[in-house]
């Protein structure tokens, strides 16, 4: 990039302005709960932010508003990306701080630590057969293997190539974690308070090996217990995404992809549909 | 070693400075926390940061993402045992835990933009079968996490 040469590109400067707009509004509104049913809902401002942040680029608002356009234009979208792991930093060093504290506890919990990681298996469980009634084939593979985050793309990638069906539904589950991950897990952190299961299981679940959405699931979780249990949460949730980030790849390799598979030979004849076009869904949308 | 550009060290940091100026500024208005009270804690957050990112360039070798390091110098300095315990604590709790948040989803936002053609282009299928995973994965890890813990007597 030619314009590093200067303090301030013309990106970096557009891209702060337009966070730290984001951040003013998001902050204004602030954090908001509400019931729906028999669950609280905790609506953290990151969630507004990550929605704000979406809707002002230029594929979205900046389609229509001429001057948005100028302000976050393709240059500031791409800014943004090694951006996120900037500012996950100081994040990291409060992470830090609300583990360092509770490490005693943490190591008494060990032995749930490590089984839990096992429960990231339940995902071929649940997600394959829906894949299968929805009419998917090789897809429902890759799409339902893990939540599909960059060590998942990479395996999946290597072993069935990123234009083979199964990499097609990997890289499907990826982008939807992506884009809209961060929202689903800030909304499902709070409501999962519903099902009954401790704060302390559940932030355990947080940690899945993503930073965005295991912060996203565990504050919103924090927000809504106990402020007394709240920094354990946020310190079970972060150490859980640690070593969901150690695990993440042999579970994936080793027990995962060959689970899956063996599902799929299992369920398809049974629950398989005629095969749709996993790519070209668009004309379905409608 | 890796290497380690002085130039590269300098970028980086002003875009930690910007980005805790964001955050002081953030947490002030969601919070009520001071701007210039909160400066010290925030000093120490931004140096933390940008020993991770020298210590992840001085490393190439060993694949740990930067936030890891970021996590563990703190972690390490806030050990009950710690004589740096009680103050990295109290200094670092200027700076909100939330406060620090807001501006990575406001980036994260602002750098899924131009994917957002791409999800369009998948099925609505494989958007209900990735949701699906990811209530799979939250609620198994959660059970497993419920039962061992009832075992153990934590909860």
């Amino acid at each position: 990039m030619a314009e590093d040469k200067k303090m301030f590109s013309p990106a970096l400067i557009k891209g702060f302005v337009t966070v730290f707009i984001i951040v003013i509004i998001s902050e204004l509104i602030g954090i908001n709960s509400f019931s729906v049913g028999i669950a609280t809902v905790t609506l953290l401002p990151m969630l507004f932010a990550v929605i704000l942040g979406i809707l002002v680029t230029p594929s979205i608002l900046g389609k229509v508003i001429t001057p948005l356009k100028n302000l976050v234009d393709e240059d500031v979208v791409e800014f943004a990306a090694p951006m996120v792991m900037i500012t996950l930093l100081p994040l990291g060093v409060k992470y830090g701080t609300l583990v360092g504290p509770n490490v005693v506890k943490i190591i008494q919990a060990g032995p749930a630590f490590i089984l839990q990681e096992f429960g990231n298996v339940a995902t071929i469980f649940v997600a394959l057969p829906i894949a299968l009634l929805l009419g998917l084939k090789r897809e429902a593979v890759g799409a339902s293997v893990s939540i599909c985050r960059e060590v998942t793309l990479g395996i999946m990638g290597d072993k069935y190539g990123i234009d083979s069906p199964e990499g097609t539904g990997t890289l499907g589950t990826y982008l939807v974690g992506t884009v809209l991950g961060t929202i689903f897990f800030g909304l499902l952190g709070s409501f999962s308070l519903a099902t009954g299961l401790h704060p302390l299981a559940l932030a355990m679940a947080s940690g899945m090996g993503s930073g965005s959405m295991m912060t996203a699931a565990s504050s919103s979780l924090a927000a809504s217990v106990d402020p007394a249990l709240s920094d354990t949460v946020l310190a079970y949730a972060a150490t859980s995404n640690m070593l969901t980030g150690v695990t993440g790849l042999y579970v994936v390799l080793f027990i995962s992809i060959p689970l899956v598979n063996k599902l799929y030979d299992i369920l398809e004849p049974k629950i398989g549909r005629p095969a749709v076009k996993a790519k070209e869904g668009g004309k379905d949308n409608g | 070693m890796g290497d380690l550009k002085m130039s590269k060290v300098l970028e980086q940091l002003k875009l930690l400075i910007l980005t805790g100026i964001v955050i002081l500024i953030g947490q002030q208005i969601g919070f009520g926390r001071d701007i210039v009270a909160s400066i010290p804690g925030m000093v120490v957050v931004v140096i933390i940061s940008q020993l991770a990112l020298i210590i992840k360039a001085m490393l190439p070798n060993v694949k740990l993402p930067t936030f890891a390091y970021a996590t563990i110098i703190p972690f390490l300095l806030s050990m009950p045992f710690m004589p740096t315990a009680d103050w990295i604590l109290s200094i670092t709790g200027q700076v909100e835990f939330l406060g620090t948040t807001t501006p990575i989803l406001a980036f994260a936002g602002i750098s899924v933009g131009n994917k957002i053609g791409i999800l369009k282009k998948l099925s609505w299928r494989i958007v209900i079968v990735a949701f699906a995973a990811f209530v799979g994965t939250f609620f198994g890890s959660a059970i497993i996490a419920q039962i061992v813990l009832s075992i153990q007597g934590i909860i």
